[in-house]
């Protein structure tokens, strides 16, 4: 529900950070963000497209997700988890609490 | 012309989060202990409040910012229990972030205030995101949601430090274990301590109360 806004964040800074560099065109973006951050990728991505359409020209976005890690109470394997229940894929068992996940961050640009 | 990657590695709300840190920089200058709460809507928010504010007003000056989409009804409801209380309308928006409350803070008499309590708009996403300058973040569910909340919405639960599973009256009516909703909030965040509360039976008010009062005065001495 808070992707746009989170969208219109990330043209702040990227806007930020391009006026820091006169006669630069920007191409790429990158953001990661969280499984556990609460924001939704897919819709992220859409509300990122629109900002950046009306304000550049051909910028590809990558989004990537960033799972957290958890560990097995039996057989202590650590596991990646992105959503819930957070299971062990070795022995079924539940994890106790899931480090990490929890970014919202842009990461790069790319310009030319 | 060839492309050059330029790492950046910037937080997206960090615009938000440094207005949050101006926010608790004052808090601290006047010693005032604040709560952001943070549920879905209808978990009791505000019926809480209005049973803690009664609870703690003869030994703690309390105040109260009350966020809502559209109308000032729940601050409405608590300025009837003779406290201070400014309301933020968001118009919409999903969330409270730091700026209203900054703006909001500039209403309040903070001289006069120990402790104060931030409902948030109710929603179980969209505010776990936004730091507001609080102490404390606290996640609240009813146990009318079912246990599965916490993994529905893991930001919100690993985000608070204490979880408030609220309408604890109701348990007898319903197919609701407080056990599995506890260990399902605990393993997407162990470190979670837990109150059980109902607004209409009183049951565990008088422990979050204490508990409430004892963090005001220790935040006091810490500073
Ligand atoms: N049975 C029972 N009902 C409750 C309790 N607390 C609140 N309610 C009822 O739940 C409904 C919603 O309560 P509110 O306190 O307005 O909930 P809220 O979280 O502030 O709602 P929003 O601000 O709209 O998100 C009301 O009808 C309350 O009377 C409780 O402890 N037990
Ligand atoms: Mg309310
Ligand atoms: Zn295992």
């Amino acid at each position: 529900m808070h992707e746009m806004s989170v969208a219109l964040e990330i043209g702040s800074i990227v806007a930020r950070e391009l006026a820091k560099r006169p006669g630069c065109r920007l191409t790429g973006l990158g953001v990661v963000v969280g499984a556990f951050s609460g924001v939704q990728i897919d819709t992220l991505e859409f509300c990122l497209e629109v900002v950046m359409a009306e304000r550049y020209d051909g910028v590809v976005c990558e989004v990537k997700p960033e799972p957290g890690t958890a560990q097995c109470l039996q057989c202590g394997r650590r596991f990646q988890v992105s959503r819930a229940p957070f299971e062990c894929p070795t022995c079924g068992m539940p994890a106790l609490g899931v480090d990490g996940g929890d970014s919202l961050q842009v990461s790069y640009l790319e310009v030319e | 012309m060839s492309s050059e990657r330029v790492e950046v590695k910037e937080k997206v709300l960090s615009a938000n989060d440094q207005v949050a840190a101006e926010n608790r920089a004052l808090l601290a200058a006047h010693g005032i202990y604040s709560v952001n709460m943070i549920s879905s809507p209808g978990s009791g928010k505000t019926t809480l409040l209005e049973r803690t504010v009664d609870l703690l007003k003869p030994s703690l000056r309390l105040g109260v910012v009350a966020g809502d989409v559209q109308t000032r009804n729940d601050a409405e409801r608590l300025e009837r229990h003779g406290i201070p209380v400014e309301a933020i309308e968001t118009g919409g928006g999903c969330h409270l972030d730091a700026r209203q409350v900054a703006r909001t803070l500039a209403l309040l008499d903070l001289p006069s205030t120990d402790l104060l309590f931030i409902e948030n708009v109710g929603n179980l996403v969209c505010p776990s995101s936004f730091d507001l300058g609080e102490s404390e973040k606290i996640v609240l569910m009813s146990v009318t949601e079912g246990e599965d909340k916490p993994l529905k919405y893991p930001a919100a639960f690993r985000r608070a430090r204490i979880c408030v599973i609220t309408k604890v009256d109701l348990v007898p009516h319903l197919d609701f274990s407080t056990e599995r909703a506890v260990d399902n909030a605990r393993s997407v965040n162990p470190d979670l301590r837990f109150f059980f509360t109902s607004s209409y039976s009183g049951e565990g008010l008088e422990e979050w109360g204490g508990w409430l009062g004892e963090r005001v005065e220790e935040y006091r001495r810490g500073r």
